[in-house]
């Protein structure tokens, strides 16, 4: 459309072009020709206006110099020559054929001039050149005249001018094709510009037809600034998704290495089972490789039925979304272990991402728990035992001791003895017990030891005589005060003593002692009797501990007394040492630090 | 003839007071502290019921049953087990064994004779019938 547009101006301007060159070119050639005229026509009159009239004036009948002008003219537009008197009178006359002699006018001065005649009814308008003659009577002018040029178009001239306007006819297209194939770039640059232009979110540059280059330019330009604009603003985008990136990953890491610090195991499988996360934790508690998890089906790497089972349950979603499910079982990989594992299926913002598995170690609540059980157990058989006992003599006391008066003494002393062991079985669980739930706070006193430890002794006596067993006293009267909560300590000066005597043989000794030190005082329980293994030294204090029984005598123990009486020393702030040799017998030792002597004055109880 | 019973128990008082109990319905007893005991008195003569604790030092209940019953596999004279565990407990080790029973603690004395008493009555009652 638009190169018709301009292909329709250019034959246009074209034409107008060889227009106007062909005016000028007339033009030019009419005022060469005029001027051609008037040289030879006044150039003629004057030569012939020189000559002797008579010679211009021939006598009738014979030819002249006119006749021979005409005959010898050699413009095609002469039009006549004539001789003429001062009152009009052609006195001789020569025309070209279609030529008429116009009457003379009077010459105004003396001299060349020339006039024109304009065109007549059938004649053509003429060009006339005077001049006097020189003659002694009368005042004669010659005149010549030429006929003014006709046409404007010299018919002679015609395939010139034709060559011309092809030429230039043919120059039009030529820059016209020259001018296109220079815009050509141009015009492509701007459909580039349209395209891009039109991708854009805002249409900033429009390109309209019929742009020039320096409007196209300046939108160019236009484009560039926005183009720039805007690669600055992606720019910036770009760096703040890039920190934003930057703090993403950061949190993602963080996240990770949060999970993977949990002490805990961590399964995420999608939603068609298949494992997609796991912790580190998962090796030591499966005995399964995270990588072997993290590549293999399932069925591959889990050994484990009830763990299988669970994550089958929970494949494809089938389960409620809210569903939780934990089981508790001993994985095949790791010998010894407990684990629970608990699997939750992963939904939210109404999608379900799959399961979450957490496998915990279980191991230490699982032994807790059959420790706890084992003790339950223990108990019960410790307390069954003096009651088996006691109800024994009770049916043997109604059956038999009616008669037998020795028989009523013996049933009553082995029921107190019965009732005396279950009392201190329960009081020692009670002890405990307020132990661990921290409600025990030992309320310290100032205390005379050697008055203690002689009662201590006093009540040990008697059990000690049963087994024949000799409790020795090395107690210092003077021995200094300490701080101690005088009934817990007494629970734990019985349970050592009570150890003494009953993992001893008869004939063995036990010796209560009590030293003092330079910031401390020792209290020693030392016996002759069986002695423990190292091994055995150093876990005797634990709950519930019990050294494997190497004889009847020493049945009875519950695996309290020793941990309770560390426990009471610890919350006296002392310490209970142990020196022991199998078979030879043990030392334990309680060292108190002695009261401070500014307290010396203080109530003694 | 006095019917023997052999008594195997760690506990000094028990021991006592089934002795006399047992002795005073007349039957024979005989004490062992522990299964080694009780093995080294059987040697010389099996008895007709054996009593027996479970928990002892060192050849405990269980132990002494499965080497009495290995030892005399044509003797299978009952033996009464004291627990103070429930009998379904016990039941897993005693399933290959003939002639276990079990007592539970606290264990009454005139409940062992109780159960004694049917035990040679039945068995006497047995033994009569083929006669017949």
């Amino acid at each position: 459309m638009k190169n018709n547009r301009i292909g329709l101006i250019l034959v246009v301007s074209s034409l107008a072009v060889i227009a106007l060159v062909m005016s000028l070119l007339l033009k030019r050639q009419h005022t060469e020709q005029a001027e051609q005229v008037r040289v030879q026509g006044l150039g003629t009159v004057r030569s012939l206006a020189a000559l002797p009239a008579a010679v211009l004036l021939p006598p009738p009948g014979q030819p002249g110099v006119l006749a021979s002008l005409l005959a010898g003219r050699d413009n095609p537009d002469f039009a006549y020559a004539a001789i003429s008197a001062e009152d009009g009178r052609n006195l001789a006359e020569v025309a070209s054929p279609g030529a008429i002699v116009p009457p003379a006018a009077p010459l105004a001065l003396a001299s060349f001039d020339e006039r024109g005649v304009a065109a007549g009814q059938n004649a053509r308008a003429i060009r006339e050149f005077r001049g006097p003659l020189a003659s002694a009577d009368a005042r004669l002018q010659l005149r010549i005249g030429y006929f003014v040029p006709q046409g404007p178009l010299d018919l002679k001239d015609l395939p010139f001018y034709a060559l011309i306007a092809l030429a230039v006819f043919l120059l039009v297209p030529l820059i016209y094709i020259v001018i296109k194939r220079e815009m050509a770039p141009l015009a492509a640059l701007g459909e580039q510009l349209k395209a891009v232009s039109k991708n854009q979110a805002q249409p900033v540059l429009e390109l309209s037809s019929g742009q020039d280059v320096r409007g196209l330019a300046g939108k160019l330009n236009h484009y560039l600034d926005h183009t720039s604009a805007r690669i600055r603003e992606l720019e910036q985008d770009s760096i703040a998704s890039m920190a934003s990136g930057r703090l993403l990953e950061y949190g993602s890491n963080k996240m990770q290495a949060v999970l993977q610090c949990l002490p805990d195991g961590l399964l995420v499988l999608d939603p068609a089972g298949e494992v997609t996360f796991a912790t580190g934790k998962i090796e030591p508690l499966l005995g399964v490789p995270v990588a072997e998890v993290l590549s293999q089906p399932v069925e591959g790497w889990c050994r484990d039925p009830e763990l299988r089972a669970m994550l089958a349950r929970f494949r494809g979603g089938g389960l409620d979304a809210r569903s939780q499910m934990t089981i508790e079982f001993n994985p095949l990989g790791v010998p010894g272990k407990r684990l629970w594992a608990t699997a939750q299926a992963l939904t939210g913002h109404a999608m379900s991402y799959g399961t979450l598995v957490v496998l915990r170690d279980a191991t230490r609540e699982h032994l807790a728990r059959q420790a706890g059980n084992d003790f339950v157990a223990h108990v019960a058989h410790e307390l069954k035992s003096p009651l088996n006992v006691i109800g024994m003599y009770g049916e043997m006391l109604a059956d038999a001791g009616i008669d037998d008066p020795a028989l009523r003494v013996e049933a009553i002393n082995v029921i107190q003895d019965e009732v005396e062991r279950m009392t201190s079985l329960v009081n020692n669980l009670l002890n405990v017990s307020k132990l661990e739930m921290g409600s025990m706070r030992p309320e310290r006193h100032r205390v005379k030891l050697d008055d203690l430890l002689r009662d201590a002794w006093q009540q040990a006596r008697s059990r000690a005589e049963a087994k024949n067993i000799r409790l020795e006293l090395q107690v210092a009267r003077d021995l200094a005060a300490v701080s101690i909560d005088k009934d817990m300590f007494r629970i734990a000066l019985n349970n050592l003593l009570n150890n003494a005597i009953k993992y001893n043989a008869a004939g063995g000794s036990v010796v209560l002692a009590a030293e003092e030190g330079d910031s401390d005082v020792v209290i020693a329980v030392r016996d002759s009797g069986i002695g423990m293994t190292a091994e055995d030294r150093e876990r005797v204090t634990e709950k519930f501990f019990r050294v494997r029984e190497t004889g009847d005598e020493q049945r009875g123990g519950h695996g309290l007394g020793l941990y309770l009486s560390n426990q009471i020393v610890e919350l006296h702030h002392g310490r209970l040492t142990i020196e022991s040799e199998l078979g030879h017998g043990s030392v334990f030792s309680i060292h108190l630090k002695k009261m401070p002597a500014l307290a010396e004055g203080g109530q003694v109880l | 003839m006095k019917k023997a019973i052999l008594l195997v128990d760690d506990e000094p008082h028990v021991i006592r007071v089934l002795r006399l109990m047992l002795e005073r319905e007349g039957y024979d007893v005989a004490t062992a502290n522990d299964g080694n005991e009780a093995l080294g008195k059987m040697a010389a003569r099996r008895p007709d019921v054996m009593v027996s604790d479970i928990q002892m030092a060192g050849m405990d209940g269980r132990e002494l049953c499965r080497t009495v019953r290995a030892r005399y596999p044509d003797e299978a004279f009952p033996i009464f087990v004291m627990t103070s565990m429930t009998a379904s407990e016990e039941r897993e080790w005693v399933r290959e064994l003939a002639q276990v029973e079990f007592l539970e603690k606290p264990l009454s004395p005139r409940q062992l004779i109780a159960r004694l008493t049917t035990y040679f009555t039945t068995a006497a009652a047995a033994q009569e019938t083929p006669h017949a």
